[in-house]
């Protein structure tokens, strides 16, 4: 690369920019849905009835409130927390725990263990979700917090799992030995020695988790058929079948709904894309 | 330290699994404790269901076309960004922040692209003087298909691009500027030294969005709902109306388990090859 002759360089550097203009254009064209959903949200009302599609014609956050409020979009953004923030809790901390386990710790039966934990990476939810309406009714749990908690974390932790004993087969073992012979106890080899050393991949388990969880629709479709603690992805699709459809509540509710997720994204980027290929490529 | 997990799995999946294959063998209607048994008959009014047959001529079309598509772009973006330093983190965040959506959200959007009298996909085909294409791109039963899939494909795009990005990042570039050298061109160094470096790559994509395609389920339902008139009704979303809105529990559960069934030996086929050209890579 280096050893370029003046010509062929210029050459490269038009060949670059144009491979700049070209990527640009098509990021605009990737991104164009999402622009389109802020213009709708922000515009006035009259503006919507006119031109609901039109970009960035008028401004008004009329649309955002009447979406919190009318639409129930304020109580939705709650409950979506509600129902996305334990259930990642509880896989990040289970599956670290089983990883750590199924990784370093030899104990009876454990690869037969694994292959049914990991069972639920090869079957979709899809084959046990009737089944699985008709328990949770049978045990009280549908339409309640905890029973979709505890489905949504269940989804989650095969991969979960999955993920976090490839990072603790990657440390070596001379670690815990090391350790052993300075008179640690299990517990202490797995929270003071071992954990700090994954944390990266715990993060990046976090974040897809959550993501995962936020974005689910099926789960809260079929475990809370009254609605109450109803989340956005089932809410905006409840709005969507709604009496009227009104484009502008609808585009802030759509807004509402993903603000969060583009927000962590963005912020997180590294981590969510290192989740998302450390699994699939480790899979 | 495993125990908790295992309890959860048990009772979140193992055991409705369990119930799955049970409710194959019985007529449940939702409420009956001792539900009838009817052993195979499920599946032998499956077989000879239509709806079930298109249904499953679509998940065809969905996982041709939603596997190919995505991989096609995917790779070809990847190798567009490969070498590219400045600002490439912009780019990764533009193509793969589809993918992260609630596809609820994403079936909303699109729905007003595809819009018959003010979407931009119309406004788009009049402006470039193809008004004569312009029609209500969900609401014709010989378009709806494609236009979700062409939704689908958007979302999908960017996580095999990203997948490929970093897979490209272990190719060897030396290699590959000494076949330009060479005078191979753009396309014969992708057919004969890119992708053979990123095969096993190549083939866990496939798999995971061909796995997918078989499993495909809210941005159709969303977007429109299998209809008009059947016409982007999957298994899965057939599955979902015959339990849930005319009560076929074990009917529904029947198709759903029949999903699993049929894309169980694409999995294994799949990994059997990765695996097969993983080793072949390390003895190279």
């Amino acid at each position: 690369m280096s050893h370029r002759t003046a010509g062929s360089s210029t050459r490269g550097r038009l060949l670059l920019t144009g491979k700049h203009l070209l990527l640009l254009g098509l990021s605009a064209l990737m991104l164009f849905p999402l622009v389109l959903t802020v213009s709708t949200a922000l515009k006035t009302g009259n503006d919507v009835k006119v031109n609901p599609f039109g970009l960035f014609s008028s401004f008004s956050t009329e649309n955002v409130e009447k979406a919190w409020t009318v639409g129930d979009f304020g109580s939705y953004v709650v409950n979506s927390f509600l129902l996305s923030v334990p259930s990642t809790l509880l896989v990040v901390v289970l599956s670290t725990m089983a990883g750590y386990a199924f990784a370093r710790l030899p104990f009876p039966g454990r690869s037969l263990l694994f292959y049914l934990v990991v069972l639920g990476l090869l079957v979709p939810f899809f084959t046990y979700m009737i089944p699985l309406y008709f328990q949770l009714r049978s045990m009280g749990l549908l339409d309640s917090l905890l029973g979709v908690n505890l489905v949504l974390a269940s989804t989650g932790l095969s991969f979960g799992t999955f993920f976090m004993r490839a990072f603790f087969s990657d440390l070596p073992v001379e670690l815990d030995q090391a350790a052993r012979m300075d008179g640690a106890s299990e517990w202490q080899i797995f929270l003071k020695v071992i954990l700090p050393l994954v944390s990266s991949g715990i993060g990046a388990l976090a974040v897809f988790t959550f993501l995962q969880n936020w974005n689910n629709f099926l789960v809260p479709l079929l475990y809370i058929p009254s609605g109450e603690h109803r989340p956005l992805t089932t809410g905006l699709y409840l709005f969507l079948g709604g009496r009227s459809i009104d484009i502008g509540p609808l585009a802030a509710g759509t807004l509402i709904t993903i603000l969060p997720v583009v927000v962590l994204f963005v912020a997180m980027q590294k981590q969510v894309t290192q989740g998302f290929l450390s699994g699939a490529i480790k899979g | 330290m495993v125990a908790p997990l295992v309890a959860m799995v048990a009772v979140f999946l193992l055991l409705p699994m369990a119930s799955a294959v049970y409710y194959v063998f019985v007529d449940f209607n939702g409420f009956d404790p001792t539900p009838p048994w009817i052993g195979l008959s499920n599946f032998t009014e499956l077989a000879q269901d239509p709806d079930v047959w298109a249904a499953f001529k679509n998940n065809v079309i969905w996982i041709v076309i939603g596997t190919s598509s995505p991989i096609v772009f995917g790779l070809g973006l990847a190798v567009l960004v490969w070498n590219v330093r400045r600002a490439s983190v912009l780019y990764r965040i533009a193509f793969f922040l589809p993918f992260v959506l609630p596809q609820v959200a994403v079936g909303v959007v699109w729905g007003w692209i595809y819009e018959p009298s003010r979407g931009w996909l119309n406004r788009v085909l009049e402006t470039v003087g193809l008004g004569s294409l312009a029609k209500g791109w969900l609401g014709d039963p010989d378009t709806a298909l494609y236009a979700v899939l062409g939704t689908a494909i958007w979302a999908t795009v960017g996580f095999v691009f990203i997948i490929f990005l970093s897979a490209l990042r272990n190719v060897d570039i030396d290699l590959v500027d000494a076949a330009r050298l060479d005078g191979a061109n753009g396309f014969q160094r992708l057919r004969h030294i890119i992708l053979p470096q990123i095969m096993p790559v190549f083939l866990m994509v496939t798999t995971i969005t061909l796995l997918g395609g078989f499993s495909v389920f809210d941005i159709i339902f969303v977007m429109t709902g299998g209809g008009p008139a059947g016409a982007t009704e999957v298994l899965g979303t057939y599955a979902y109306s015959s339990a849930f809105q005319l009560n076929r529990i074990s009917y529904g559960t029947t198709l759903a388990l029949v999903i699993t069934v049929i894309s169980i030996p694409f999995a294994v086929w799949m990994n059997r090859l990765q695996r097969k050209l993983s080793l072949q890579g390390m003895g190279a």
